[in-house]
């Protein structure tokens, strides 16, 4: 699979969390082969205690998964979160992908009465604000899956 | 290890003081717990103080300011930070410290200045800190992760919008009576109800405030000392807890957990407490006040059942009961709690002890809980920190 850090118009607001793949946009992880654990972001290791730890790879995680837990915000958080537009009330939601590891984010593109515990998300990349190149600077977050 | 005693405590008032500095509350606390120790300062053997995050130099440093206030003499001075259970480390560092016979009488004070709002980032490399993709990426402030595993609350046990506000009503009557309480303020479930959503379950009087405020501990194994003190309470066991590998929580400045729960939930709290039943031979069948980390109204809820004051599930029905009140099975956070006073991260670990203090010592004025002889403070802090002290007269 093609991975790409970066595509036309869009730049991520912090490196290393996530890629643009030519099956789409990915949370990148990382897995630890002799204890199993995954980890988010790929870069801070929380392993089984005991593990050897010599078999670490980099892996994305799947595009889909099932909303754990989620919360409606009424305000923004403040800076440094950044958006261009007012987008409160917003979900915050926790999503359990299928390789065993929950990932917290922002919900957008869906109507927040729909949430429901277990039903299916997706993660894409969503836009916060424009650089002073006019590309969009965006972060991963979760729909659900019409 | 010898046996250690509390002989002395005080706290200034929780609030915002602007127009002060940490030196000046931290004076406040420790010039009132060697009055109530009849201790004079250059019987102070160490000191163990609580670093203050936002306070720069000098606020990683509080200890040896706090000393050349009273007057500096050579003993050890260590500064210490493990998020809000950073009190509970300065105390597990006196006793030990005492216990070993290294110092006879040590002082363990905790003061912090909270910045405006919420507590937010100190830091702009995600490479270094974990902090900065939660604050940059995701838009997630404390709460945010409390109204999370709130949710979860709601849907597998049945927890209900009207019992969050029933806990901010229950402690609200408690913190009317404290005079050192910042809200002294009575609510009433419509009030707190009707109070803005924040994050949704919770609402803004569901939330503890951020604020100023100190709190100073001596702790003695002077057999003098000890038969002069007034009614000196008896540190059980003071312990502290990192979170367990498979703990499903998702920890303030996360932003992911593990899918499947291979430990319990707030692991850190489960073995500081665990850790503490099985040093003093005292369960939470034998506590008569709790003092637990209100961070929430989430908070009271899980505490009581990641303390094992009831089973998982049963907090409500505790609630509901009226077993966390005065006359039933443990009286919680008679203090008024963080709702009540705000937390100051430094300082609240400390100030839970001396609350509890006060309470086996006879002398909690209007809240006082009758014939209280055990009490024991939790402190929860992010990312894997708590403490336990119980603590007996």
């Amino acid at each position: 699979m093609q991975t790409m850090d970066t595509v036309e118009g869009k730049e991520p607001r912090l490196p290393d969390l996530f890629c643009w793949t030519d099956d789409g946009f990915r949370l990148k992880s990382a897995k630890c082969n002799d204890c199993g654990s995954y980890f988010f972001p790929g870069y801070h290791p929380q392993h089984r205690p005991g593990c050897k730890r010599e078999n670490v790879e980099d892996v994305l995680l799947s595009p889909k998964g099932k909303l754990d837990t989620y919360t409606i915000q009424h305000y923004m958080c403040p800076p440094p979160f950044k958006t261009d537009h007012e987008i409160a009330p917003y979900g915050i939601g926790l999503v359990e992908f299928p390789e065993g590891i929950r990932i917290a984010g922002i919900i957008m593109e869906t109507d927040l009465d729909s949430l429901e515990l277990g039903m299916e998300m997706e993660v894409f990349d969503y836009p916060l604000y424009k650089d002073e190149d006019g590309n969009d600077v965006v972060t991963w977050a979760f729909r659900s899956v019409k | 290890m010898r046996d250690v005693y509390i002989i002395g405590t005080g706290e200034h008032p929780w609030g915002k003081f602007k127009d002060r500095n940490f030196v000046q509350l931290g004076e406040v606390a420790v010039a009132q717990a060697l009055k109530d120790a009849s201790t004079d300062w250059k019987d102070i053997g160490a000191i163990m103080s609580s670093i203050l995050i936002y306070g720069g130099n000098a606020g990683h440093l509080s200890g040896q300011y706090i000393e050349s206030m009273f007057g500096e003499t050579g003993v050890p001075v260590v500064n210490v930070y493990n998020a809000c259970a950073t009190g509970s480390a300065a105390m597990r560092m006196a006793y030990n410290s005492i216990a070993a016979g290294e110092t006879d009488t040590t002082l363990a004070i905790g003061v912090d200045f909270s910045p405006e709002g919420f507590l937010g980032a100190k830091s702009d490399d995600p490479r270094q800190d974990r902090d900065v993709i939660r604050w940059r990426m995701t838009g997630m402030p404390n709460p945010t992760y409390w109204a999370l595993e709130c949710r979860k609350r709601f849907e597998k046990y049945g927890d209900t919008p009207e019992d969050l506000a029933d806990i901010k009503v229950l402690l609200s009557q408690f913190g009317v009576k404290n005079p050192n309480a910042r809200y002294q303020k009575l609510f009433t479930k419509e009030g707190v109800l009707n109070s803005p959503m924040v994050c949704d379950p919770l609402r803004l009087f569901e939330i503890c405030a951020t604020s100023d405020g100190a709190a100073a501990v001596i702790l003695t194994a002077d057999p003098e000392k000890i038969k002069a003190a007034k009614n000196p309470v008896k540190i059980e066991a003071t312990t502290m807890g990192s979170a367990i590998y498979g703990d499903p929580t998702i920890r303030i400045s996360a932003v992911s957990a593990p899918a499947k729960a291979e430990a319990p939930m707030l692991s850190e709290s489960y073995s500081a407490s665990q850790q503490a039943y099985k040093k003093s031979g005292i369960g939470p069948e034998d506590v008569d006040v709790l003092e637990l980390p209100d961070n929430s109204s989430w908070h009271y809820l899980q505490y009581l059942e990641t303390c094992g004051f009831c089973g998982e599930g049963e907090a409500h029905k505790m609630l509901r009961e009226g077993q966390t009140q005065v006359g039933g099975k443990v009286v919680v956070n008679p203090s008024g709690g963080f709702s009540s006073f705000g937390e100051a991260i430094g300082a609240q670990a400390i100030w839970q002890v001396v609350e509890c203090s006060d309470q086996l010592r006879g002398r909690a004025g209007e809240r006082q809980v009758p014939n209280c002889k055990v009490a024991m403070a939790q402190t929860y802090g992010l990312m894997g920190n708590s403490g336990t002290t119980i603590m007996t007269i």
